[in-house]
C-alpha cells in the first residue's frame, strides 16, 4: 500500500508524541491479550496429559470428567484434576492458565462467605466479587466486551453520522433544513430513559444494545461532518469533480469524506471512551447486558454496595482509569498529529 | 421477597376481616331466628405478659410518607395503610396461636343453618375514638360505603357486591352478615369491620380529595395524632380505650406513643438505629444479621438481637415451569429440571444456611399442609435417568439435546438481590446439562410477562392467605389464557376434579384431606419447583424494650408491631433499663451481648 506523503508525515508526527504512541501500544496489547483471554484466564486447562494422550481443552468441546477417570459427566474441574494428578504421581499432568478461573464460576466455601480478599494461594489475584467470582476474570472478559462494544458502536454511529452529515452539508437547502429539525427533535428525546424503558421490558443483547445506543449516538458526529462538508463543497476539487460529471454519491464518498478523514479520526478515540463509559454506566444502573455477563458496571455497583470489600472497587476503578487514560492519550496525540497548524501559536 | 410476602399476607388477612362489607337492609324488617346457638371464646390461652407496664415512645421509620390517610381509593395501598388498619377492629378476630375465633367488637357470634349467615352481638361498650358508640348500623354502612362509586375503589366495589350479600340490623347491638354463597370458613369473610357513618355522612364526588388527610375515627388502641407531611406521624394511645380490659387485649398495646419518622434510605435508617434514634431494626437479611451487627452497640450489649421462629403460611417461592412450552410438556423433563436445581448449595453457600428448603408450595397452613411431600433434591443421576427416559442425549457442549433442540430455558425474575442465588443455580444446572438463561426484568414487566404466559420459567412466589387457594393457580379454567394466576398452565382433569371438590365442600375434614391430595398432585405434575422459606423474623432492639415469653405468637412476623389486633403490641418499655443503659453509654460501661434464638414455634421438618 502506498501512503500519501501527508499521511506518512502525520503518522511520523503521531509517533513522535511519546505519550500517545505508548498508550496506543499498551492499548493494542490489551486488546490482543483480551482476544486470547481464554488462554490466560480460564478454568479450562491449556494442556492435559493423561495416560499418554494429550488434550487441549481450551477451545474444544466440553470434556466430561469421566474422560480423565473421574466419576461425573459434567465438565471436568481442571483445578481439582491437577491436584489429583499431582498426588497420584503417575506422570499425568495439567497445565493451567495463569488465572485458573472463568468469569462465571462461583468459588464458594462452606465456612466463609464472599467477597474474598485477594489471595495468591487461591489464585484470586484481585480477590472475588460478592458471588465468589474471580475479579481478574470478570475484569478481563468485561474489558473484552466493553471494548468491542465501544468499537462496534463507534462504527455504527460514525457510518450513520458521517453519511447523513455529509449529505446534509453537500446538498444543503431544504434537505439540510428538514434534517436539522429532525435531529433537533430527536436529540431532545431523553436517551437514558428510553434505554431504561426498553431494557426493563426486554433484556437487551449485545447487538440490541448497540442498536438502541446508535439510535441516539449518531447525532454528535453528524453536526461536525455537516459543517465540514459545507466547507468542502465550495472547494474547487468538488466543482471539478462535478464538472466531470461525477454523481453526488461519488462526490460525497470519494471526495468529500476522504478529505474530512482527519476530523473523523480525531473524534474516534473519544467516542471509544464514551462507549465504554456508556456501557459501564448502564450496567451499573442494572439496565445493560443481562447477568451474569461479566461487566465493569456491575462490578462497580457491587464495589459501591460493599465498600468494606475495597478490592472490588479498587480493581474496577483502576482498570477503568488505565483504559480511559490510554484511550484519551491516544486521542490527544491523534488530534495533535492531524492538526495542520503545527507551528501555530495561539495568542 | 419474604417480608413482602408476609406483608401481603397481613394485607390479605385484613382484606378478609376489615374490608369486607355491606349490603344495607332496612332494619327491623327481619326477625332474629330463635334457634341459633351463640358462641364466644373466653378460654383460649392469653399471650401477652402480665408484667407489661405502660409508657414510653416507640420510634419507627418509614421509607416514604404515605400519599393519603384514606384506606380506600387512589394511592391508599401503601405500607402505611396497615398501621391505620391495625387500629381498626373487626367483629371478630383470629387467635394467632390456636386460630380459633376470638371476640373483638362482637362479644358473641353464631352460624346460620344456611351456611351463608353469621350473627353477631356487639359489645355495648364499643366506642369510636370520637366517643360515639359503635352500632350495628355502622356495619351496614360499611357495605354502603364500600359499594359506593364515589370512593373510586373498584376492587372493593366488586368484593363487597359479589362476596357479601347484605348486613341485617336487628337492633343497635345485634346484626347478621350474609355471604352471597355458602362456603367453608365463613368467619374469615364475614367478620367485617365498621365504618363511621357519623363521620362520612353522605359521600360526595369530592370524597377522594376531601378525605386525603382527614383522620377517620377508629375503634383500636391508638389514634393518629400530630403529623407533618413528609416528616413524621405520631400515634397516641387512647386514654381510656374501651377494649383495654378484654381478655385478649389485656397487657397489650403498652407504649404511650408511636412515632413514625420518614427516613428515605435503609442505610440511613441503620445509622439512626445505631444512634438510638430508632428503637427497632429488621435483621432478617443475612447480611445484616451476620455482618452489619458486628458493631459497637451490639458488642457492648446495648442492643439485643432476637431470632424468632414462627409457624405461619409461607409464600410459595420457587420456579414455575410453563407447560405450554414444548420442552416442558414432558413430565420427565420437568422432573429432571427439578433435580437439576441445587437449592441446597444456594442455601448453604449464598444464604448462609439462614433460609430453609421449601418442600411444597403450601407450608404453614396447619392441617391443610401436606407435610409428607419432599421437594425434589439436586441429583445428577436422576436428571440423567429422566432425560434419557425422555429420549434426550448430551450434546457436544454438555447440554442435553433432542432433535436439534438444546435444553436451554429462560428464567424470568425481577429482584436484583436474587441474582447471586440464580447465578449459582445456573452454574450448577450446567453440570446437570441444563442451560438457564437469566432474564432480569423490571418487576412490573416481569409480572406482566408471566401473567401473559410468555415465560419459560418464572422465578417468583405467591403471597399467602389463611387457607390454601388452588383454583387460581392450578385449575384448567385458568390455563392457556393470559392474565390468570395459573402460570404453569396446569391442565389436568384429575386436578380439576380435586379442586372443584375442594371448592364445593363445606366439610372441614374433607377439605383438609382434599387439600393434601391436591398438593400431592401438584408435586406429581412437577411444574412447580419450591425453593426457599424464611420461617422466622429477626430483629435488633435497644435493650430497654421487653418482650413476653414466648416473645411472639405462631403468626407473628414482627415482634415490635405496635398495632394489629391479633399479633401486635406485645412488647413494653422498661424505664429502669432505659436509664441504666443511657448512663452506661455515657460512662462507657458495657453489658454482655445478647442474642436470643426462640424456637417455640419452629416446625421440625417431617422427614429431614
Amino acid at each position: 500500500m502506498k501512503l500519501n506523503p501527508q499521511t506518512i508525515k502525520k503518522l511520523q508526527r503521531f509517533r513522535s508524541i511519546r505519550r500517545g504512541y505508548y498508550s496506543l501500544v499498551i492499548f493494542c496489547l490489551m486488546v490482543i491479550l483480551s482476544l486470547g483471554a481464554e488462554l490466560l484466564v480460564n478454568s479450562r486447562a491449556l494442556v492435559v496429559r493423561y495416560q499418554g494422550k494429550t488434550y487441549f481443552p481450551t477451545y474444544a468441546q466440553v470434556i466430561p470428567g469421566r474422560t480423565f477417570g473421574l466419576d461425573y459427566d459434567y465438565e471436568t474441574n481442571y483445578r481439582q484434576l491437577a491436584e489429583r494428578f499431582c498426588k497420584a504421581g503417575r506422570g499425568d499432568w495439567v497445565l493451567m492458565p495463569p488465572v485458573p478461573w472463568n468469569p462465571y464460576e462461583n468459588d464458594l466455601r462452606l465456612d466463609r462467605y464472599p467477597p474474598f480478599p485477594p489471595s495468591i494461594r487461591d489464585r484470586h489475584y484481585l480477590g472475588t466479587d460478592t458471588m465468589g467470582r474471580d475479579i481478574v476474570a470478570r475484569l478481563v472478559y468485561g474489558f473484552r466486551i466493553a471494548i468491542f462494544f465501544a468499537l462496534a458502536l463507534l462504527a455504527v454511529n460514525f457510518s450513520i453520522g458521517v453519511s447523513i452529515g455529509s449529505a446534509m452539508g453537500y446538498w444543503g437547502g431544504r434537505f439540510d433544513l428538514v434534517f436539522q429539525r429532525i435531529i433537533e427533535i430527536w436529540s431532545n428525546v431523553p436517551f437514558l430513559y428510553v434505554i431504561i424503558i426498553i431494557s426493563s421490558i426486554v433484556v437487551p443483547s449485545f447487538f440490541m444494545l448497540i442498536v438502541i445506543m446508535a439510535l441516539f449516538g449518531w447525532i454528535g458526529i453528524t453536526w461536525t461532518i455537516r459543517t465540514t462538508a459545507y466547507k468542502e463543497r465550495a472547494r474547487e476539487y468538488v466543482l471539478a469533480a462535478r464538472a466531470m460529471g461525477a454523481s453526488d454519491m461519488r462526490i460525497i464518498f470519494r471526495h468529500i469524506i476522504p478529505n474530512t478523514m482527519a476530523i473523523i479520526v480525531t473524534f474516534a478515540p473519544f467516542a471509544v471512551s464514551g462507549g465504554i463509559v456508556a456501557l459501564t454506566s448502564l450496567d451499573y444502573l442494572g439496565f445493560g447486558l443481562p447477568p451474569p455477563t461479566p461487566s465493569w458496571g456491575e462490578l462497580l455497583q457491587q464495589g459501591w454496595a460493599n465498600l468494606e470489600a475495597w478490592w472490588i472497587v479498587a480493581s474496577v476503578i483502576g482498570a477503568m482509569v488505565v483504559t480511559l487514560l490510554t484511550v484519551t492519550f491516544i486521542g490527544e496525540a491523534v488530534r495533535e498529529a492531524f492538526d495542520p497548524r503545527m507551528y501555530t501559536i495561539y495568542e | 421477597m419474604s417480608t413482602m410476602g408476609k406483608h401481603l399476607q397481613r394485607l390479605a388477612l385484613w382484606l378478609f376481616t376489615v374490608l369486607a362489607v355491606s349490603g344495607v337492609l332496612a332494619a327491623g324488617a327481619e326477625k332474629l331466628p330463635d334457634d341459633i346457638e351463640w358462641l364466644t371464646n373466653d378460654s383460649d390461652p392469653v399471650y401477652a405478659s402480665p408484667q407489661a407496664v405502660r409508657g414510653g415512645t416507640l420510634h419507627l421509620a418509614l421509607l416514604s410518607f404515605p400519599l393519603t390517610f384514606r384506606v380506600v381509593g387512589p394511592d391508599s395501598n401503601s405500607s402505611f395503610r396497615s398501621a391505620i388498619l391495625g387500629n381498626q377492629l373487626s367483629l371478630i378476630g383470629i387467635h394467632p396461636n390456636t386460630e380459633n375465633i376470638v371476640p373483638e367488637l362482637a362479644t358473641h357470634w353464631a352460624f346460620g343453618k344456611d351456611k351463608k349467615t353469621m350473627y353477631f352481638k356487639l359489645n355495648p361498650k364499643a366506642r369510636w375514638s370520637d366517643g360515639h358508640p359503635v352500632t350495628a348500623g355502622d356495619f351496614a354502612y360499611t357495605l354502603t360505603f364500600m359499594r359506593s362509586k364515589k370512593i373510586i375503589a373498584p376492587w372493593y366495589n366488586d368484593y363487597y357486591s359479589k362476596e357479601i350479600d347484605r348486613v341485617i340490623v336487628y337492633d343497635d347491638h345485634t346484626l347478621a352478615v350474609v355471604s352471597t354463597k355458602a362456603q367453608p370458613d365463613l368467619h374469615l369473610k364475614l367478620g367485617i369491620s365498621p365504618t363511621p357513618r357519623h363521620f362520612y355522612k353522605k359521600l360526595g364526588d369530592d370524597f377522594v380529595r376531601r378525605y386525603n388527610w382527614k383522620i377517620a375515627p377508629n375503634t383500636g388502641p391508638y389514634q393518629m395524632g400530630k403529623f407533618r407531611k413528609g416528616k413524621y406521624i405520631f400515634f397516641n394511645r387512647k386514654k381510656d380505650w374501651w377494649a383495654a380490659d378484654l381478655r385478649y387485649f389485656k397487657h397489650r398495646f403498652n407504649v404511650d406513643r408511636v412515632k413514625y419518622t420518614v427516613i428515605r434510605d435503609i442505610n440511613i435508617q441503620w445509622e439512626y438505629f445505631k444512634k438510638a434514634r430508632l428503637d427497632v431494626f429488621g435483621l432478617t437479611m443475612p447480611k445484616y444479621w451476620h455482618e452489619k451487627t458486628k458493631t459497637a452497640v451490639f458488642r457492648k450489649g446495648y442492643v439485643n438481637r432476637i431470632w424468632f421462629f414462627n409457624d405461619t403460611q409461607q409464600p410459595s417461592l420457587g420456579l414455575w415451569l410453563n407447560m405450554d412450552r414444548d420442552i416442558f410438556k414432558d413430565r420427565n423433563v420437568r422432573y429432571a429440571f427439578a433435580h437439576a436445581m441445587n437449592i441446597k448449595k444456594v442455601i448453604e453457600e449464598v444464604l448462609r444456611n439462614d433460609y430453609f428448603r421449601l418442600e411444597n408450595g403450601y407450608v404453614g397452613y396447619g392441617p391443610y399442609s401436606n407435610t409428607k411431600i419432599r421437594a425434589r433434591r439436586f441429583d445428577l443421576k436422576k436428571v440423567e435417568y429422566y432425560m434419557k427416559k425422555a429420549g434426550w442425549h448430551r450434546g457436544p457442549d454438555g447440554i442435553w439435546t433432542k432433535n436439534g433442540r438444546r435444553f436451554s430455558v429462560e428464567v424470568t425474575y425481577s429482584f436484583e438481590g436474587h441474582t447471586p442465588r440464580l447465578v449459582v443455580l445456573k452454574e450448577e444446572a450446567r453440570k446437570a446439562g441444563i442451560e438457564l438463561r437469566l432474564q432480569k426484568l423490571d418487576p412490573s414487566a416481569a409480572y406482566k410477562k408471566v401473567l401473559e404466559k410468555k415465560h419459560d420459567v418464572a422465578w417468583m412466589g405467591w403471597s399467602t392467605s389463611l387457607r390454601p387457594h388452588f383454583w387460581e393457580h392450578f385449575h384448567s379454567v385458568n390455563a392457556h389464557k393470559p392474565q390468570t394466576n395459573n402460570i404453569t398452565n396446569t391442565d389436568d382433569p384429575e386436578m380439576d376434579r380435586l379442586i372443584d371438590a375442594y371448592r364445593n365442600s363445606l366439610d372441614e375434614k374433607e377439605r383438609i384431606a382434599l387439600s393434601r391430595k391436591i398438593q400431592q398432585r401438584i408435586h406429581e405434575i412437577g411444574a412447580y419447583v419450591p425453593t426457599f422459606m424464611v420461617p422466622y423474623v429477626r430483629q435488633a432492639y435497644w435493650r430497654w424494650w421487653r418482650l413476653p415469653k414466648p416473645p411472639g405468637t405462631r403468626h407473628s412476623d414482627d415482634l415490635f408491631a405496635p398495632f394489629n389486633s391479633a399479633t401486635g403490641g406485645l412488647f413494653w418499655f422498661d424505664r429502669q433499663r432505659y436509664e441504666e443503659t443511657m448512663a452506661a453509654r455515657k460512662a462507657g460501661r458495657t453489658f454482655p451481648p445478647v442474642t436470643i434464638i426462640d424456637r417455640t414455634y419452629q416446625r421440625k421438618p417431617a422427614n429431614p
